[in-house]
Order: C-alpha cells, then sequence, then structure tokens
C-alpha cells in the first residue's frame, strides 16, 4: 500500500508538487501520467525517498518514508527511468549485491531464475557495461523484483524494451499486483497505462487534475467514447488553458458533479 | 501549430500562402564550447552560492598565507649573513625547482585524467554527434584535462610567485608575466599527457584501452618517483658547514639547462626587476605550439581512437553459474554493510582509475622507507630526534594518502547511488561500509611506516611505540575524516577519484588533516621530549604519559567521529536526482 498526504515539494521558489495525495492499495496497478514538467518524477522521488517532502508525508506499507526510511524502503521495488547499474559488476554480481542488501535468504537461486526469466542467464557472467540499454533495463526489474516487494514503484518502464520484453514487463507487473501487491507507474505511453492499470492519476503543474478508473475518466472529460491519449490531452490542455468545465477546484481534487474526489479516485459528497 | 520548418498549408482557397524569399542562412557562428561550460558553472554558482563562498574564502586564506609565509622567507633568506651574497640566485634555483616539481606533480596525473577526460566523459557522445569538427571538440577536452591537473599546482604557485614579488618590491609588470610564465609552463605537461593518451588509444588494443594507458600511466608515476628518489637528498644531511656553504654556492651557479622550467624561472627572475625575459615569449610559443600541433595530430587520432575506446572484449561467454568468492563470505554476514564493502572491492579490482591509486601509493611508502633507511645518524639522542621528527612527518603523509584514498570513497558511489537511497540502508551504515573499506590501506600503511621507521632508525622504546600509535591513530582520524567529510561535500558527478577533492569540501579535508596532525605532533612531543631528556625514563606508565595517550584517542575521536557524524547528517538530508 502506497499512501500519499498532501504532498508538496518545493526547489526553492519553485513549486514541484503543490499538495498531491494518493492512494494505491494492494492488487491495484495506478498509472501516474502527465505532461512533461507535471511533477511525476517528484512525486515518485519523494515515494522513493530520493527526495524529501517539504510538506506532507508518504507511507509504504504503513512506515513513514522519512520517519522510517528502512522499514519503508525494505518494501519497496523501485525501477527508475535512467538506470544506473555500476558497468564494471556483473549480472550476477549485481544481482547478489542487492540480494544481500535487501537480506535475501535464498539470493543466489533467485537471481538465477530471474536471470533466466530475462534470458539474461547466457551473459550473466559479463561486465554490464556490456549491454545493451535493454538488457540492462530487464537486469533493473530483476533487481527491483528480486526480494518480492509489497510496493513496486516503475519510473517509464517501458523505454528501451524490444516488444517481447515490454509484454514480458506488462504481464509481470500485472502478476505482481496479481500476488496482492502494490505496482505504481508512471508512462507516457497511453496504450500501456490504458491496458495495465486499474487506475489512472493525470497529475499537471504539480497537482492531480483528475484520478480514477478508465469509465470514470471519461465521465469526468466529459468524452465518453475517448481512448485515454485523448481523455489526457483534452485533461491537461483544460488545465492549461484554465478552469475545467466541473469548475475551477477541480486541480484540488474537485469530481465532475463538483464533490471531492477522494484520495481512492471516487468521489466524496456530490 | 506549426513546428519550425515545417512547410506552409495552402490557403482555404486553394491559392498559395505569400512566399517570402527563403530565409537567409545565418553565417555560421561557432558554437562557442568554452563559453557553454563557463555559463553552467555560472549556473551552480548561482544555485549555491553559499557553497561556492566557502571554497573561494577557504581557498583566499590559504593563498593569503601562503604568500604571506613566502615574504617573510624571502626577507629572512635576504637578511641572512652567510648566505646573503648568493641569496638572490639560490632564491631564482629554488623557484625554478618549485615549478619542476609542481611540473612533474602535474605529470605524475594528467594522463589518466587526459583518457578520463578525453576518452570516458560523459558528454562525448552528445559533442561528437554535433556538426563540429572533432578537433575542436578535442581542444575543448583538452582545456578541461588543462584545468583538472594544472589549475591545482598554478593555484598553489601564484601565491609563491606573489609573495616573492612583494618581498622584493617587483613592478606590477610582474605579475601578469610571472601568471603568464607559470600558465605556459603548466599547458606543457599537459599537452604531452594528452597526446600520449591520443597515441596509446590509437594503438593499444580495442577492449584494453584504458588498461593499457592505465598501466602507462602508473609506470610513468613511478618513473617519476624514481627518478627524484635518485637524486638523494639525503646527502644533504652528511655535509659540513663549509660543504653546505659550498654546496649553496653551487646550487646557486647551477645551470639546468634550456628546459621549461628554468625559461620560467627566468622570465619570473627577470620580472621582479621589471625587465623581461626572452624566455617569456620563448615558453609562451612552446606552448602554444604545442597546442597548435596537438591539435594537428588530432584531426588524425581523436575521433577513431574515441570509438576504439568504445569497443568490448570479445571472447566467448561462460554462462555458468558463480558462486560469490571465498573473501566474499565473511563480509555478507555483515549484511548490507558488508554487500557495499564486496561490491566497492569488486569495482576496485576491475576500475584501472582506482587500482592504479594504490600502486602509487605503495611506490610512494617504499620511497618514504628507503629514504628513512639511507638516513645515517650517530647517537641514540640523534636518532631520537630524528624520529620525533618523523612521527610529525608521518600524519602529514597520511593526510596527503587519505585525501585520494578515503576522500572519494563516497562520491565513487556516482549515479549508483540511487541503490543505497532506495534500499533499506542506513546513512550509519554506509559510512561504516566505507569507513571499513577504506581504513584498511591507510592503517596498514600507518602502522606499517611507524613500525618500519622506529626499526630503521633505531630509536628508543618510548619513541617507537609514540610511532606505532602515531601510524595508527592518524590513519583512523583521517579515514573518519575522508569519510565524513567526502560525504558532507560529495562529488557523484566525478568521473575518477582524483577529481573528487578537487573541491572546497577537498580543501576543507586538507585544512582539518593538517590540523589535526599538527595537534597529534604536538601531544606525542611530550614522549619525545621524555625521550630526549633521558630515552630510559618510562613515559607511558605514568600518569603525564597515561593523559598524553587519552589526549591522543580524544583528539583522533574528535576529529574523526565529528567528521562521520557532520557527514552522516548530511549524507541523510542529500537529495538524489533535483532536477
Amino acid at each position: 500500500m502506497i499512501e500519499v498526504d498532501g504532498l508538496v515539494k518545493r526547489y526553492g521558489a519553485q513549486l514541484a508538487v503543490a499538495g498531491v495525495d494518493l492512494r494505491v492499495r494492494p492488487g491495484e496497478v495506478v498509472a501516474l501520467l502527465g505532461p512533461n514538467g507535471a511533477g511525476k518524477s517528484t512525486t515518485i522521488r519523494a515515494i522513493t525517498g530520493l527526495l524529501r517532502p517539504t510538506a506532507g508525508r508518504v507511507l509504504v506499507c504503513g512506515h513513514d518514508v522519512v520517519r522510517a526510511p528502512l522499514a519503508a524502503k525494505a518494501r519497496l521495488g523501485y525501477v527508475p527511468d535512467r538506470p544506473y547499474l555500476y558497468p564494471k559488476l556483473t549480472a550476477r554480481e549485481l544481482l547478489r549485491f542487492i540480494g544481500r542488501l535487501r537480506g535475501v535468504e535464498d539470493g543466489d537461486r533467485r537471481a538465477d531464475a530471474w536471470l533466466e526469466a530475462f534470458a539474461l542467464a547466457p551473459v550473466a557472467n559479463e561486465l554490464i557495461e556490456t549491454y545493451s540499454h535493454g538488457m540492462r533495463q530487464k537486469l533493473t526489474f530483476a533487481a527491483a523484483l528480486l526480494a518480492e516487494p509489497a510496493a513496486l514503484v516503475v519510473d517509464e518502464p517501458m523505454v528501451g524494451l524490444d516488444p517481447r520484453a515490454a509484454r514480458q514487463v506488462r504481464d509481470l507487473m500485472r502478476g505482481h499486483a496479481d500476488r496482492g501487491h502494490t505496482v505504481l507507474l508512471t508512462t507516457h505511453a497511453m496504450d500501456v497505462a490504458e491496458a495495465l492499470a486499474d487506475r489512472v492519476v493525470v497529475m499537471h503543474r504539480g497537482r492531480v487534475a483528475a484520478q480514477g478508473a478508465m469509465a470514470e475518466l471519461r465521465a469526468s472529460a466529459g468524452t465518453g467514447e475517448d481512448d485515454l491519449e485523448a481523455i489526457f490531452l483534452r485533461l491537461t490542455e483544460e488545465a492549461t488553458e484554465g478552469p475545467p468545465p466541473w469548475g475551477p477546484s477541480a486541480v484540488d481534487g474537485a469530481g465532475p458533479s463538483g464533490g471531492r474526489v477522494r484520495p481512492d479516485g471516487r468521489e466524496r459528497g456530490g | 501549430m506549426r513546428f519550425p520548418g515545417a512547410p506552409e498549408r495552402r490557403a482555404s482557397d486553394g491559392t498559395a500562402p505569400n512566399r517570402r524569399a527563403p530565409a537567409r542562412r545565418a553565417p555560421a557562428r561557432r558554437a562557442d564550447l568554452v563559453g557553454l561550460r563557463a555559463r553552467a558553472f555560472a549556473h551552480a554558482v548561482r544555485r549555491a552560492p553559499g557553497r561556492y563562498l566557502v571554497g573561494a574564502s577557504l581557498m583566499g586564506l590559504v593563498a593569503w598565507g601562503t604568500a604571506l609565509l613566502v615574504d617573510r622567507g624571502v626577507r629572512w633568506v635576504d637578511a641572512y649573513p652567510l648566505i646573503g651574497t648568493i641569496a638572490d640566485a639560490a632564491l631564482q634555483r629554488s623557484v625554478e625547482a618549485f615549478v619542476t616539481v609542481l611540473v612533474l606533480a602535474v605529470a605524475f596525473s594528467v594522463l589518466t585524467t587526459a583518457i578520463t577526460t578525453l576518452y570516458t566523459a560523459a558528454d562525448l557522445p552528445l559533442l561528437l554527434a554535433w556538426p563540429l569538427p572533432a578537433e575542436r571538440v578535442f581542444r575543448l577536452k583538452v582545456f578541461e584535462t588543462y584545468l583538472a591537473s594544472a589549475a591545482l599546482p598554478a593555484l598553489l604557485t601564484l601565491p609563491v610567485l606573489v609573495g616573492l614579488g612583494t618581498a622584493r618590491g617587483a613592478p606590477w609588470s610582474y605579475y601578469p608575466q610571472a601568471t603568464l610564465a607559470v600558465l605556459a609552463l603548466y599547458a606543457l605537461p599537459v599537452t604531452a599527457g594528452s597526446l600520449l593518451a591520443l597515441l596509446l588509444m590509437r594503438l593499444a588494443p580495442a577492449g584494453r584501452v584504458k588498461e593499457v594507458a592505465t598501466a602507462a600511466s602508473v609506470l610513468l608515476a613511478a618513473g617519476l618517483v624514481v627518478g627524484l628518489r635518485a637524486l638523494r637528498p639525503e646527502q644533504l644531511a652528511e655535509l659540513t658547514p663549509e660543504e653546505f656553504e659550498a654546496f649553496l654556492a653551487g646550487f646557486a651557479s647551477l645551470n639546468l639547462g634550456a628546459s621549461p622550467a628554468t625559461w620560467a624561472g627566468d622570465a619570473i627572475w627577470n620580472g621582479l626587476s621589471g625587465a623581461v625575459s626572452p624566455a617569456l615569449p620563448l615558453l609562451a610559443v612552446a606552448a602554444w605550439g604545442s597546442l597548435v600541433a596537438l591539435g594537428r595530430v588530432a584531426a588524425w587520432a581523436y575521433q577513431v581512437g574515441w570509438v576504439r575506446s568504445l569497443d568490448g572484449s570479445s571472447r566467448p561467454h561462460d554462462p555458468r553459474p558463480r558462486p560469490a568468492a571465498w573473501w566474499e563470505r565473511p563480509l555478507a554476514r555483515w549484511g548490507g554493510g558488508g554487500a557495499v564493502v564486496v561490491k566497492d572491492l569488486r569495482l576496485l579490482m576491475r576500475d584501472p582509475t582506482q587500482w592504479s591509486q594504490l600502486l602509487v601509493l605503495v611506490a610512494l611508502a617504499g620511497v618514504y622507507l628507503v629514504s628513512t633507511a639511507s638516513l645515517e645518524v650517530e647517537g641514540q639522542r640523534f636518532r631520537d630526534a630524528l624520529g620525533t621528527l618523523n612521527v610529525a612527518f608521518l600524519g602529514f603523509l597520511l593526510a596527503g594518502v587519505g585525501v585520494r584514498l578515503a576522500f572519494p570513497v563516497v562520491s565513487l558511489e556516482g549515479e549508483g547511488l540511487w541503490f543505497l537511497r532506495t534500499g533499506p540502508i542506513g546513512a550509519t551504515a554506509v559510512l561504516g561500509a566505507k569507513f571499513a573499506y577504506a581504513m584498511p590501506p591507510l592503517l596498514l600503511l600507518g602502522l606499517g611506516l611507524g613500525f618500519a621507521q622506529a626499526m630503521l632508525l633505531d630509536v628508543s622504546v618510548n619513541l617507537a611505540s609514540a610511532s606505532i600509535v602515531a601510524g595508527g591513530l592518524a590513519a583512523i582520524a583521517v579515514t573518519g575524516l575522508g569519510v565524513g567529510l567526502g560525504a558532507a561535500y560529495p562529488r557523484y558527478d566525478a568521473t575518477q577519484a582524483a577529481e573528487v577533492p578537487v573541491s572546497p569540501g577537498g580543501l576543507l579535508y586538507m585544512t582539518l588533516a593538517l590540523l589535526y596532525a599538527a595537534g597529534l605532533t604536538l601531544l606525542l612531543a611530550y614522549p619525545a621530549w621524555t625521550t630526549l631528556v633521558d630515552p630510559a625514563l618510562p613515559v607511558w606508565s605514568t600518569p603525564a604519559g597515561q593523559v598524553t595517550g587519552a589526549l591522543a584517542v580524544a583528539w583522533t575521536a574528535a576529529f574523526a567521529g565529528g567528521a562521520l557524524a557532520f557527514g552522516r547528517w548530511r549524507f541523510v538530508h542529500y537529495e538524489s536526482g533535483r532536477d
């Protein structure tokens, strides 16, 4: 379970995230969407403990990322958008390092299983510096999933993956959620979000512009037939050009009927 | 929306839009690569002005202190009756010797720096993909190599020359002349190192280019150390006062031949009296000419060498599962901290820029021991006096070694820091792992040198124990200072260990490490003094000796613990990926 309450992040005078509320429940895949500079990556970095919130709090499985970082991070797996893997280690050595860091029992056996799953076993003893971008991305997934984390956070999962690996990663994230875990991903690939996510959160200018299941988003955007890309463009365009049709406070979480949208996506009051 | 360069649409009535004359292409401007770097630096200063202000203040303080020291020293030499008549020539030779040593120091590190800057810098793929001649990219990278390897020696030299100028009442024209001489002089080893890097990258076997180049760099460095050692400076200690005076006279009239260092010395010396030496334009032309010649070679060799540096090994894969090595298992029991140590050791063994530091360290330790062994001193009291000096020197030596071995260890995480920041490992465990990784070589060096110099000089038991204690304590303090301040002022963007200390944090480390060494020397003056009075007197069993020992331990703990606590606090509050 990932809970983000009133997250604010300032960089000096610049407000990057302006009060974000977000819930990702066990068994759920949530896609975090937004145009460039919307605050997605800052939100993700606050969840993973890479940044400290200016205000608000982030809980991972009930543990505050700032107050109890070790307990929170022990339950968190992370795949960054630009993963750097120590180039002078082999894939097997990297997974062994991660296994020890996270206290994974039987880490070597699990590492071998993941290397097999991603077809990296034949090159597992080669230095990572010789890997292609896609191979590194797959290895990053293996590293994130090695400890079977209760919450998986993935920043741009499909970058550099070939179609087979992309399909594999999609199935993997879905399977992880189906085993009762939490998956939060950011992506610019609308088809991935549409196919994979139980709920979608659209961020714009540091705030949650809208969130809910696809049907709820269609309803909120007033375009019953549109695909996610059209909804996304409409939502972010409206947020850019002026107040959206359901009221000026929508960016603060107002629902289509004027009631507040709860952090879990359902509307409150009416 | 219409993108720049997209064709205009036809009007709704089908008529073609008013077609203006095609925009004239602006004359191609030379992309100002150095200007871009300068702008990036200005932005960095604007973003964290306090940090740069502190760094600049520290540097200013060191420069002012150096200039003052040299000013006083020169005035003292001028007033000293024995060498007053030859002071001028002796000082000139000293200036030449000083710049020669610094030129060698630049040569010592320039090849590794050149390879890193010219061939492995992160911006190279972008720069070489731009429509720019590779030669221009190369020139930018040579400039960066110059800054990385020669800026610090130049900053050390300039205050010395300012002190010399103020002591001798030099005219204003002396200062720009001296500056030009120094900058031109240091350009020469940089061009030589860059040329060597070019040739190595062009000729070394693909897949092993960086390793071959680093090995060559280490050999060059070791050769320089051995060469300096071959001068046998300890012979000076064996001279009688008359022989020493004769040596000074000989030194003053010494002709080092036509070398760039003597040209620089000549230019500086003539500048003191307001004259312009012909050596100055000669030096400037030599520097400029070597840069131009280097550019010509780069046009032929640079881009091809860069492509070769990207080539990997083509040996067949071995997919068989490999268990953890035997030496990993005890460390693995430590959990996350042990995992970090194992990872760091593996990276050390595979990264030539890291393991080469250890080889240089071994060479330095060897020279130090050989130098100590060659000192022939008669009488226990003189041996003890020399041993006392060596105890003091040991702290300073370890401080200098720690800046390369301990200070960079946190920064070397580089972009891999995200593993530690998002993993269930606390700052205490990370810094503990870094301390455990950096301390063994320093402790081995400290205890080893402390023990070896006590044996080689055959000092009294009290002093021998003080020497070993000093080595051990200094190793702990220097490691704590290096790891702590390295975590407090990290440079995660540094491409190699040698770059990391070139920062305000590195300067703070050196200042505190030298302060620690000076303090430890003062504390250990008690056993040294007791030994000099009477070698048979007990020291460590007396209350005063025990208080001295406790104070030395407390002094060490204060520096190491304070720096580690400060580094831990800064590490916890460090924010990754603030973009």
